[in-house]
């Protein structure tokens, strides 16, 4: 038997504040913290092509900017395709509409050094905002000598960004960037807690003799396979919205299902097995097996392989260029709030398992065992979303909707997880108070958490 | 050496001792291809082709890694703990199913170009495609032979071997059935190595892993 009952430390207590704290933080921050301002899309109403060249009305959709008080002035710029050489081009006749809108014209040559086009747009307070590639020289010839002239003198007088503190905006991803906080710290603690498994299997096996090291694996497991699931959730949720189908073959994403597979299987296994001895070893051998898989399998190999998934394959996350000091700021606290949270959980669903444990034990004294209805391992609400309404709620404001949906099924998640655990508690230490005093173990019963050591611990010799 | 390789002629022996072992996996594979190609009527394309090579052959591996061991009886299981190293022992059970795995892999691959051809494969990448299938089984029997042996202990067969197992070699799957696509291709075979390597890295890792795990499930409870 092992105590359950063991009072918090005031240094634990603390630690989890502070999580609670960053938590809180982090979700104000992720919701608060305005997105900059940015390129929605570049769209060519009007295109007149003669033996001069081609002229090409332009119209430009922002998101967050101030086209009419910020005196905008619209270029665009290619590079050669033999050279990379960067030709710049001012655009003409700019005619804002509102805040997001403007309309101009770009007069090219027959001959340009490239046919795709970058659209910059400057103005005061804004900074400058792009759109790579966002226009394309339809019926233009390119060709590395072509040339054009290029307007270096555009680039000479362009007015400063003046923005509050601001989360960068990316094209396409737009204000679900915020999910960085939300849906990447969900497998930070997954890890953190399948490796908290690893470290208890890997004592299982070096150690052996106490059945708590495997009641904190499987604790663990239960946990992280829960961040795990929520993980899958929001990212499918986040992929459909930016990558246009809820899974992708992907690399990354394999990996992340297989992991969530590997840690079901673990479980499953565990179910299988009636000895406590053998299903201790068992479990704990084949989840070293399977973490030291997944790392390799994870973290090497996704690298060596094109992927969609940023942090992968020349697809960086964490470079300066992907990850910039507004997220930063947000997102360490975050993941270190996350995965307080994941190890405060774990504690939880470690002091269910010992419950569970003893309740067990004592019944078995008892003579009165009898099958009490378990929980299942993870129960989550299904997500049954189709249809175009939606599509379009999702899509608009800069696909904020994303955001919330994420942090809903987090919410949800997280909410059921702990209605589920604190009633099992309760309902745990009343089975406990209820059991006659005689067959309950003594204080003195509890602290003496068996450690036996092994006896046959020299496995090596034959 | 010398123990695992008395151990493996051991188990070789008690293989062919009894003769539906391992016949029983051949007309598996074999109606298993054939099943195919009924259904395909004929010629398939060469994407379906690559797929179908790919998981028969899975199909079949998961069958010959996951037959009842002469182990499972207890006495047996007990003399043999007193008697031979560990070490020695999964060593010797890995080669065995490997050598199991390439013998099926290298029987699908014909049946396959028997009955649905060899879509666009010839000459140097037919060796290749080979040589992949045979590496896929180096990989899948260093991976599966653990897996099987936990579900052995645990006392469930197949269907443990399965769940416990398919999660793991997805990753195998992926690099054989890229390589299977490139070659299918015509991507030159000296730019398909990297396939090769990671298998051979997979296989390699996954051998290492159960070797180091092994002694633990070895032991008496």
């Amino acid at each position: 038997m092992i105590r359950h009952n063991e009072p918090t430390s005031l240094a634990v207590k603390a630690i989890r504040a502070f999580g609670l704290v960053l938590l809180a933080y982090a979700v104000a921050m992720t919701f608060l913290v305005p997105l900059g301002p940015g390129l929605d899309k570049v769209d060519v109403m009007r295109s007149q092509i003669t033996d001069e060249g081609g002229q090409y009305e332009l119209r430009i959709t922002g998101l967050g900017t101030h086209f009419s008080t910020s005196h905008p002035t619209v270029f665009i710029a290619a590079n050669n395709i033999l050279d990379g050489k960067q030709t710049v081009l001012a655009a003409t006749q700019i005619k804002v509409a509102d805040d997001t809108h403007l309309q101009c014209k770009v007069r090219l040559p027959k001959v340009v050094p490239a046919m795709s086009w970058s659209v910059y747009v400057n103005g005061a307070g804004d900074g400058t905002v792009s759109y790579a590639n966002g226009f394309y020289a339809t019926g233009l010839e390119a060709l590395p000598k072509s040339g054009l002239k290029d307007d270096r003198d555009v680039l000479s007088n362009l007015k400063e960004a003046d923005l509050p503190f601001h989360f960068p905006f990316q094209p396409n991803i737009m204000e679900s960037i915020r999910n960085l906080m939300l849906h990447v710290p969900m497998w930070f603690t997954m890890f953190l807690l399948m490796g908290i498994s690893f470290a208890q299997s890997l004592r299982v096996l070096r150690l052996g003799g106490n059945p708590d090291r495997d009641r904190r694996a499987v604790a663990a497991v239960k946990v992280g396979l829960w961040f795990g699931v929520l993980g899958l959730l929001t990212g499918s949720l986040w992929a459909r919205w930016t990558w246009g189908a809820w899974w992708v073959d992907d690399p990354q994403l394999n990996g992340a299902f297989v992991t969530v597979m590997v840690y079901a299987g673990y479980l499953v296994l565990r179910g299988s097995i009636q000895e406590p001895k053998l299903r201790e070893r068992l479990a704990a051998v084949y989840n070293l097996f399977g973490f030291l898989l997944l790392v390799v399998l994870l973290m090497v190999l996704p690298r060596f392989t094109e992927s969609l998934h940023p942090g992968k394959g020349g697809n960086p996350a964490f470079s300066s260029y992907d990850l910039d000091s507004a997220l930063r700021v947000v997102f360490y606290p975050a993941v270190i709030g996350w995965m307080i949270l994941g190890t405060w959980m774990y504690a939880v669903a470690l002091k269910v398992e010992r419950l569970q444990a003893n309740i067990h034990e004592a019944r078995m004294r008892q003579g009165t065992w009898r099958t009490q209805g378990m929980l299942p391992a993870f129960l989550l609400p299904a997500q049954a979303t189709q249809g175009g309404q939606l599509e379009a709620l999702f899509f608009a404001n800069g696909k904020m909707p994303v955001v919330l949906g994420v942090a809903i099924i987090i919410g949800a998640g997280l909410t059921v997880w702990w209605v589920l655990h604190l009633r099992r508690l309760r309902q745990l230490h009343s089975v406990w108070d209820a059991l006659p005093s005689s067959e309950r173990p003594s204080e003195a019963e509890l602290h003496a958490s068996a450690t036996t050591p092994l006896q046959d611990a020299d496995i090596t010799k034959p | 050496m010398r123990h695992t390789l008395f151990l493996f002629r051991h188990m070789w022996r008690a293989e062919l001792k009894s003769k539906h072992g391992l016949a029983g996996l051949l007309l598996f594979a074999v109606a298993t291809v054939y099943a195919v190609y009924q259904v395909v009527q004929g010629r398939p394309d060469p994407e379906t082709w690559n797929a179908m090579a790919w998981v028969i052959l899975l199909f079949t591996a998961f069958n010959g890694v996951s037959r009842s061991l002469e182990e499972d009886r207890p006495e047996v299981l007990a003399y043999l703990r007193t008697t031979v190293h560990p070490i020695h022992y999964m060593v010797a059970r890995m080669m065995h199913h490997v050598a199991i795995l390439a013998g099926l892999a290298c029987a699908v691959a014909a049946f396959m170009g028997l009955l649905l051809g060899w879509a666009t494969l010839d000459g140097a990448r037919l060796a290749a495609f080979v040589g992949g299938m045979a590496l896929t089984a180096l990989a899948l029997g260093t991976t599966l032979t653990l897996l099987s042996l936990i579900a052995a202990r645990a006392g469930a067969g197949f269907g443990l071997t399965a769940i416990l197992g398919l999660p793991l070699i997805l990753p195998i799957v992926l690099v054989s059935t890229s390589l299977g696509d490139d070659l299918i291709h015509g991507v030159i075979v000296a730019d398909t190595a990297i396939h090769f390597a990671f298998l051979g890295v997979l296989a390699l890792g996954s051998g290492t892993l159960g070797v180091v795990l092994f002694p633990y499930l070895w032991r008496a409870s």
